[in-house]
C-alpha cells in the first residue's frame, strides 16, 4: 500500500496553511490558523462550534486544526492550558496509569526541559531534582538490604544500571515517548521538549565539583572521596565552569551556524543531549506524582517501573587479583587459607585441555571452575568464590528501610549491612 | 582497589514482568471516504462502535480523518516505531472491530512462527550438564 503522507494531505484538505498561502475562502474571521507552523500535525481534540459557512465550505466536516493563541509560537513552551486538548498528552496519561490526581498540566510540565525553556516555573528542573533523589533513594536501599556485601563500585554501577541515565532513556523510550524536532510554543505538548544547541549552563549535576579537577593533572580518586564529593553513581562531577566533560557543543562542531539544529541528529553529542532529556522526563515525573499523589504512590510507581528490570549483578564484576582477594577474605573472616585443589581434567597434553579446579577452605568448598590452563582454572575459581562471597543475598522479598512509612508497619528488625569490599585500595 | 565494574551495563525492562504492564500499541488512524461503497462498513463503524472503543481504551491515541477516493484502512503504530496498515474495504462494522482489536493486541513486531512456548532471558535453573561432573561414564 502506498504510504500515507498526512501532513501533505492535512494542508490540501483542511485549513492548516501557512499565512501565505491560504485562499481567501479558508480566511474566516476568527479561524487563527492562520498562525499554525507548517510541522503541526493533524489532531482530533477539537473543541471548536464550526457550520458549513457561507462560502459553502464544510466546516463541521473538515475542521481546522486547533485554534492556537496568537502568542504561541513567541513562546518557548506551549502553554498549560493547551496539555487539556493534546490526544497525545492524554494518551500518555493512561498508558502509565498514572492517578487522575496527577493532572494534565504537570504532565506537559515534566516534558519541558531545562534546554527549551528557561524559566523554572514552566521547565522540568525542579521536579527531576525532587525524582532523582526520590529513585536513587529507593534503588539504593532495595540494593544495599538485598546484597548486603556489594562493594561500594559494583554498588555504583549497579545504581547506574538501574537508575542511570541510561536506563530511564529506555524506560521513557517504552513508555512511547517521542521528543520533537524542536521546542517551541506551538508544538504538542504531549512531545517531549529539548534544545540541541547545548546544556543549560545554570542546569548542572548536584553534589561537589571537585577542586583537584582544575588543579592537578592527576589525583587520588578513592572510593571513600567518591562516597562524599561525586554524584550517586560514583561518577566525577565537572562543574560549568572548568568544562572539562560537560563540553558544550559549539556551532563550528555542529557545521556552522547555518545548520539548523534539528539536522544534527544522530550525531554522538544530540544522542547524549536526548538521553539526557529523556531521564530527566522520567525523573520529573517521579518527582510530579509524588508532589501529587505522595510518598506510597511514588514509591510503588519506581518498583513497578524501574526496579522491576532486571540485571544480572555477577556480570558486573571486574577482578584484577581474585587469588590475593581471596586469601585476604579468609584471614578476615577466620577462615582456614584456601588451598586450589585439582578435581577432573582431561586432555592434559590435547590442543584444548579442561581443567577443573576446586577452591577450598579446610573442608569447606568456596568455589570451582573450569579452565583451559590451570592458572586460569584457579583464577576463574576464585572469582567464583569471591563472586559467591560478595552476593550472599538475604532474600529476594527483604524488608527496606522505607517499608517502615506506612502506618501499620511491623517493629523494624535491623538489616545485616556487611563492611564491603576485602580490599578497598 | 582490585575491583572493578563494568559500566557500560544496563538493566534489562521486561513489559509486564514484575512490574506493570505498557499496551504497546499507541496510536491508531482511520480513514474513511465518504463517497465510496467500499467505505460503508467503516462509515458506521465510526459512527457507532469506534466512541465505546475509544472510551475503553483511553491508552490509545485515535485520529479520524477522510480519505478521499480510496478504500479505508487502519493503521496501528507502535511503541517499537513501525506501523500495521488494514485495509477494511467492503468490511462490515462488526469485521472492522474485530480487526481494530487485532491491532490493538498486536505488538509491533513483524509475524514470526513462535514454535517454543515461553521466551525467558532467565537462566535455566537445572544449569548446563557438564561431563565433568557426576560419576562419569566408564569405557
Amino acid at each position: 500500500m502506498k504510504r500515507l503522507r498526512l501532513d501533505r494531505w492535512t494542508g490540501q484538505l483542511l485549513v492548516a496553511r501557512p499565512p501565505t498561502s491560504t485562499p481567501l475562502r479558508y480566511a474566516r474571521p476568527g479561524a487563527v490558523c492562520a498562525r499554525l507552523a507548517p510541522r503541526r500535525q493533524q489532531s482530533t481534540a477539537i473543541a471548536t462550534q464550526l457550520s458549513t459557512s457561507s462560502d459553502g465550505f464544510d466546516y463541521d466536516r473538515f475542521p481546522p486544526l486547533e485554534p492556537l493563541p496568537p502568542t504561541a509560537t513567541s513562546l518557548p513552551s506551549p502553554t498549560p492550558d493547551r496539555a487539556l486538548k493534546s490526544a497525545r498528552l492524554a494518551a500518555l496519561h493512561a498508558r502509565l496509569s498514572l492517578p487522575e490526581k496527577l493532572p494534565l498540566q504537570t504532565l506537559a510540565r515534566t516534558l519541558v526541559d531545562s534546554s527549551a525553556d528557561e524559566n523554572p516555573q514552566f521547565n522540568n528542573s525542579n521536579l527531576a531534582f525532587v525524582g532523582q533523589t526520590l529513585i536513587n533513594y529507593h534503588v539504593a536501599e532495595w540494593l544495599m538490604v538485598r546484597y548486603p556485601r556489594l562493594p561500594m563500585a559494583i554498588l555504583w554501577a549497579a545504581m547506574a544500571a538501574y537508575s542511570g541515565p541510561a536506563p530511564l532513556f529506555q524506560i521513557a523510550q517504552s513508555w512511547g515517548v517521542k521528543s520533537a524536532a524542536a521546542p517551541g510554543g506551538e508544538v504538542d505538548p504531549g512531545l517531549l521538549q529539548f534544545s540541541l544547541e547545548g546544556l543549560n549552563p545554570s542546569d548542572r549535576k548536584f553534589g561537589y565539583s571537585r577542586l583537584e579537577v582544575e588543579r592537578k593533572h592527576k589525583f587520588r580518586h578513592s572510593i571513600s572521596s567518591g562516597v562524599i564529593f561525586d554524584d550517586d553513581y560514583g561518577q566525577l562531577i565537572f562543574d560549568g565552569k572548568t568544562g572539562v566533560e560537560q563540553k558544550e557543543p559549539t556551532a563550528d562542531e555542529n557545521g556552522g551556524d547555518q545548520t539548523p539544529s534539528h539536522m544534527s541528529y544522530g550525531d554522538e553529542k544530540t544522542r547524549l543531549l536526548a538521553e539526557q532529556a529523556h531521564a530527566k522526563f522520567v525523573r520529573a515525573l517521579v518527582g510530579s506524582i509524588y508532589a501529587h499523589c505522595g510518598r506510597d504512590t511514588v514509591r510503588a510507581f519506581i518498583k513497578s517501573h524501574v526496579m522491576s528490570r532486571t540485571l544480572d549483578i555477577s556480570t558486573l564484576f571486574q577482578f584484577k587479583s581474585p587469588t590475593r582477594e581471596l586469601a585476604m577474605l579468609c584471614e578476615r573472616e577466620d577462615f582456614e587459607p584456601p588451598i586450589a585443589r585439582l578435581l577432573s581434567e582431561t586432555g592434559r597434553h590435547s590442543r584444548t585441555p579442561v581443567f577443573v579446579v576446586g577452591i577450598f577452605s579446610g573442608k569447606d568448598k568456596l568455589g570451582e571452575a573450569a579452565g583451559p590452563s590451570l592458572d586460569a582454572a584457579r583464577w576463574k575459581a576464585a572469582m567464583n568464590a569471591l563472586k559467591a562471597w560478595y552476593l550472599y543475598s538475604p532474600g529476594e522479598h527483604v524488608r527496606v528501610p522505607s517499608d517502615m512509612l506506612v502506618s501499620d508497619a511491623r517493629p523494624w528488625e535491623p538489616a545485616h549491612i556487611d563492611i564491603g569490599e576485602v580490599i578497598s585500595f | 582497589m582490585t575491583i572493578r565494574a563494568v559500566k557500560t551495563a544496563v538493566s534489562i525492562g521486561r513489559n509486564g514482568v514484575g512490574g506493570s504492564f505498557i499496551l504497546q500499541c499507541q496510536k491508531m488512524d482511520f480513514h474513511y471516504c465518504d463517497w465510496f461503497g467500499s467505505s460503508k462498513g467503516m462509515n458506521g463503524f465510526i459512527k457507532s462502535l469506534l466512541p465505546k472503543f475509544a472510551a475503553a481504551h483511553p491508552q490509545i491515541e485515535i485520529t479520524v480523518s477522510p480519505r478521499p477516493n480510496k478504500h479505508p484502512v487502519i493503521i496501528g503504530h507502535y511503541i517499537n516505531g513501525k506501523q500495521k496498515a488494514i485495509c477494511t474495504r467492503n468490511m462490515e462494522p462488526l469485521q472492522i472491530l474485530k480487526k481494530v482489536e487485532l491491532l490493538r493486541d498486536a505488538s509491533g513486531e513483524k509475524n514470526r512462527r513462535i514454535t517454543k512456548p515461553v521466551q525467558s532471558i532467565n537462566p535455566s535453573v537445572r544449569g548446563v550438564w557438564s561431563p565433568y561432573h557426576g560419576e562419569g561414564i566408564t569405557v
